[in-house]
């Protein structure tokens, strides 16, 4: 045989052997649970049936035997001479253990290895004949099989040999002078007198036959397109081959974009109709070939009944495994990543979810505890589910585990909700079982799960009820090759932002868009429909030089809201592109480390942009905590702060020519109030503000510098809080933020005022805005809050 | 020459078609008795089918019976090729209709003496 050949043959008998295996031991598994249909034994046997037929056509002779006698013992089982026990399953299951471990040695080393299996080959023997069972020995355990050695191969099986000669149906050798073709199916063979097999029921059958006469004629040799089968729809072909043709694929999309590129300046009406054609077809072939990377979910899922069956076992605990949407298709790459986390999460539930059987009897709940796995395809993602209605995880114990190892600061842990108390076990280095046990100890914990299925752009999130179980869930992408993207420009730079992380764009313009960016710890943040967003300058993390914050009230920004971690993050860029199929080129080795970068990819020009990692960008600029510690971010509360001269100040319009600033830090909040939403009480303004009443403070009124710019309908509102009571004080117009050294002048004249300092190049009066409040409403801080 | 390889493996039927090849180029293949029931319906005619004994969904033995109960296909023969092993598989077989036997694990060399004796091989 030629010895390419060969090694094919050996590389589909291992995918093939594999795969019946795989089959073989959830068939196993399912007789064991009695849920195993009619056909579930023919199935297994037929598994090791053909793993021996095959091994022993390709010359594989410890394979094969080693084949034989699991044969021997399904055989037995198939039919019904032998009962299915506990101790058979098991032994089965180690006996698939065995055979897969030669086919690996066959797969790596190119040979069969010279382990010695004798013992678990021994137990299957001594299985096939259980103790008082006499009616199994006469099982056709004794018929023994025909080992026919390949020729030039001549190999001696020790109990096999006796029965190798014994049958002598056939005479190979005698010449049967039938011409072809035959008018009738005669038998062109010369039966040897075999007390087996009645000669006159072999001619008996034959006269039975139809007689037809027409021979069929030649087949003309341009019919080869016959040796395709119908019956043959699926092929399998190699994963590189697939990577090549995705590669190439890719490689024509950058092809495509680029002549999109060049037709803008063409005015040719036919070639631009053949772009336009090529455009379909390249999307259509882009889509083609990414389906044929898909596989199904199964080949993953199809290890677990295996798993939790032997976690199980080893721990003493009882579990249900149950799956659905096992079709649900991934690319293979994909699926090759979630692997490991997927089973890593699936051991945990197991041991550190699912309670033994008697705890669980106390609890009322069923001995048996149930794993349900789910995988479906949500928005263009996959999310995959693995619940367990075991034990839950105790928030209180996470926290204390996690304040123990110094992960969380007390006061963090006060903050922490329970949904967050939980999601700390994605900390590195924070284990919550009490022992650790071998089964999913070693402090190799959910952190790496996490790490890992974050690497491929997917995000995990825990959701755990104490005594109602756990949830984890996967959202993964469908594919890692060829991804939407937003293109954006920085520091005169194109940078491509993965779809996924996207949750919207902002425009910033004007004063309004402009005074929604705040200080607060010094840090930009965005106020976005109530909420503050951590501000990130693309160009300043970067460092590409170019300015993006706002300085006057034309300027125009764009702001992407991206979600990363959990977190959202507002990243304030130059210029929004637009949106784009990119290819995903991997960054050299050189490069790997940078953290802001995911990859590059080429654009239609033929330029390179490099792919933003949004949790690398977000982490690298600290708007993102490195380890998930639970600083919520994004309500972060303002206070005094004691930076040195250099103060971040709010400026702004209050009454006629008067100019002030006041520290941002001592700004809760910036609102606008409708004029209508104002209620007045005798002489006192007031809103209703966040279920509660907010008395409202006319800042040029009080002053003596009103009345100011007729404000039309909305009042500018700077709110300030003390001690959980707020008041708000009304300006005419929010003019900037600015951070700058102040050197302030002080007069002492006027109350409420606390000097005059150059602001941005202008004269501005610094407000004091205790002074302001007290004048005006003099209970605000010595009367307790009354909540 | 046009023949069909009956076989659950897919290694299997690409060893046996790899010794074939020099007979033919036709050669078509099906994963199951039902699934070579196709093909004959579309394909046909055949000269030879090699069938294996143990497969899902039809087997081997119920392929020979449905082939030999069908006129059309009369003058197509049928080799069993297969590791089942005993007299009675193998007159199970001969009574169903089958032309001849092969044992696994087979050879070329074994192959093409059976087919000489069918007279398919030279």
């Amino acid at each position: 045989m030629k010895t390419d050949l060969h090694e094919q043959l050996i590389k589909d008998l291992l995918i093939e052997s594999f795969e019946g295996l795989d089959s073989f031991d959830r068939d196993l598994l399912a007789l064991e649970a009695g849920t195993g249909g009619p056909d579930i034994l023919n199935r297994m046997f037929r598994v090791i049936h053909t793993i021996k037929g095959t091994a022993g056509c390709l010359g594989l002779q410890k394979i094969e035997r080693v084949a034989h006698v699991g044969e021997n013992l399904l055989s037995l089982v198939r039919e019904h001479k032998l009962t299915v026990t506990r101790a058979i399953i098991s032994a089965l299951l180690r006996y698939a253990d065995v055979l897969r471990e030669m086919l690996h040695l066959l797969e790596t080393t190119r040979s069969e290895g010279d382990r010695d299996y004798s013992e678990v080959l021994q137990l299957l023997r001594d299985l096939q004949t259980p103790e008082a069972a006499a009616p199994a020995e006469a099982a056709p355990a004794e018929i023994a099989p025909v080992e026919m050695a390949p020729v030039g191969a001549p190999v001696v099986l020790d109990e096999e040999v006796a029965a190798e000669n014994g049958w002598g149906l056939f005479d190979d050798s005698a010449p049967t002078p039938t011409p072809t073709p035959t008018p009738t199916p005669a038998v062109p063979l010369s039966v040897t007198p075999a007390p087996a097999v009645p000669a006159a029921a072999v001619v008996a059958a034959v006269k039975a036959l139809p007689k037809v006469s027409v021979p069929s004629a030649p087949v003309p040799v341009a019919d080869a397109g016959a040796k395709t089968s119908v019956a043959e729809t699926a092929i399998r072909v190699d994963v590189a081959q697939l990577d090549r043709l995705m590669n190439l694929v890719g490689e024509l999309v950058l092809a495509r974009n680029q002549i999109a590129q060049h037709l803008v300046t063409s005015r040719d009406a036919g070639l631009q109709a053949v772009a336009q054609r090529l455009n379909h077809i390249t999307s259509e072939l882009q889509e083609g070939v990414m389906k044929t990377r898909m596989q199904a979910i199964d080949s993953v899922l199809t290890r677990f009944p295996r798993i939790v069956r032997d976690v199980a076992n080893e721990l003493g605990k009882q579990v249900r495994l149950e799956m659905a949407g096992r079709e649900t298709e991934l690319d293979r790459t994909i699926i090759e990543a979630i692997k490991d986390p997927l089973t890593h999460v699936v051991r945990n539930s197991i041991d550190h979810g699912i309670e033994m059987p008697d705890l669980r009897t106390q609890a009322g709940k069923s001995p048996t505890g149930l794993l349900f796995i789910r995988a479906y395809h949500e928005g263009g993602q996959v999310n995959i589910e693995i619940a367990d209605d075991g034990a839950g995880i105790n928030p209180e114990r996470v926290k204390q585990k996690a304040l123990e190892k110094g992960l969380i600061t007390p006061d963090m842990a006060a903050r922490l909700s329970d949904r967050e108390a939980v999601s700390l076990i994605f900390l590195p280095g924070l284990s919550t079982a009490a022992k650790v046990t071998n089964v999913s100890g070693r402090g190799v914990g959910m952190d790496v799960v996490k790490t890992n299925v974050e690497r491929i752009g997917g995000s995990v999130d825990i959701h755990s009820e104490l005594g109602q179980g756990t949830t984890i869930k996967f959202k993964i992408p469908l594919t890692l090759a060829i991804i939407p993207a937003l293109i954006i420009t920085s520091g005169g730079e194109r940078f491509a932002i993965p779809q996924v992380s996207l949750l919207e764009l902002v425009r910033i313009e004007g004063p309004d868009g402009k005074n929604g960016i705040e200080t607060v710890f010094n840090a930009p943040v965005f106020r976005l429909r109530g909420k503050l967003l951590p501000l990130v300058y693309l160009n300043r993390t970067l460092e590409l030089g170019g300015t993006s914050e706002m300085t006057s009230a034309d300027d125009v920004r764009n702001l992407v809201v991206l979600q990363a971690d959990g977190r959202q993050f507002g990243m304030v860029v130059d210029a929004v592109n637009d949106t784009q199929e990119i290819v995903v080129k991997p960054l050299g080795k050189q490069l790997k480390g940078l953290t802001c970068f995911a990859g590059a990819t080429i654009m239609g020009d033929g330029c390179v942009a490099l792919i933003l990692d949004v949790l690398g960008i977000g982490q690298h600029a600290a708007v993102l905590a490195e380890n998930r510690a639970g600083t919520n971010t994004s309500t972060a509360a303002a206070e005094t702060t004691d930076e040195g001269n250099r103060q971040t100040l709010l400026v702004f319009d209050a009454g006629e020519n008067s100019r002030f600033a006041m520290p941002l830090s001592e700004a809760a909040r910036l609102e606008e109030f409708p004029r209508g939403k104002i209620e007045r009480s005798g002489r006192r303004e007031a809103v209703q503000y966040r279920g509660a009443i907010l008395p409202l403070i006319d800042v040029a009124n009080q002053l003596g510098r009103g009345p100011g710019i007729v404000s039309p309908d909305v009042l500018q509102v700077v709110v300030y809080s003390d001690q959980g009571r707020s008041v708000g004080l009304v300006v005419d117009r929010i003019i900037d933020i600015v951070e700058e050294k102040v050197v302030v002048e002080r007069h002492g004249l006027e109350e409420g005022i606390l000097g005059s300092a150059l602001v941005q190049g202008q004269v501005t009066d610094l407000l004091d805005v205790r002074g302001v409040i007290r004048r005006a409403a003099p209970a605000f801080f010595t009367v307790a809050p009354s909540l | 020459m046009k023949i069909l390889i009956i076989d659950d493996s897919r290694t299997m039927r690409r060893l046996l078609s790899s010794f074939l090849a020099p007979l033919t180029e036709n050669i078509a293949e099906a994963g199951d008795g039902q699934a070579a029931l196709t093909v004959l319906g579309q394909e046909a005619p055949f000269d030879l089918a090699l069938v294996d004994w143990d497969m899902p969904i039809m087997n081997g033995l119920d392929f020979v019976k449905t082939v030999r109960a069908d006129s059309r296909y009369a003058d197509m023969k049928l080799m069993m090729v297969t590791a089942q092993n005993g007299f009675d598989t193998v007159s199970q077989a001969i009574e169903a209709g089958a032309d001849d036997y092969l044992m696994k694990p087979l050879t070329e060399e074994m192959l093409f003496d059976k087919l000489r004796v069918l007279g398919m091989a030279e």
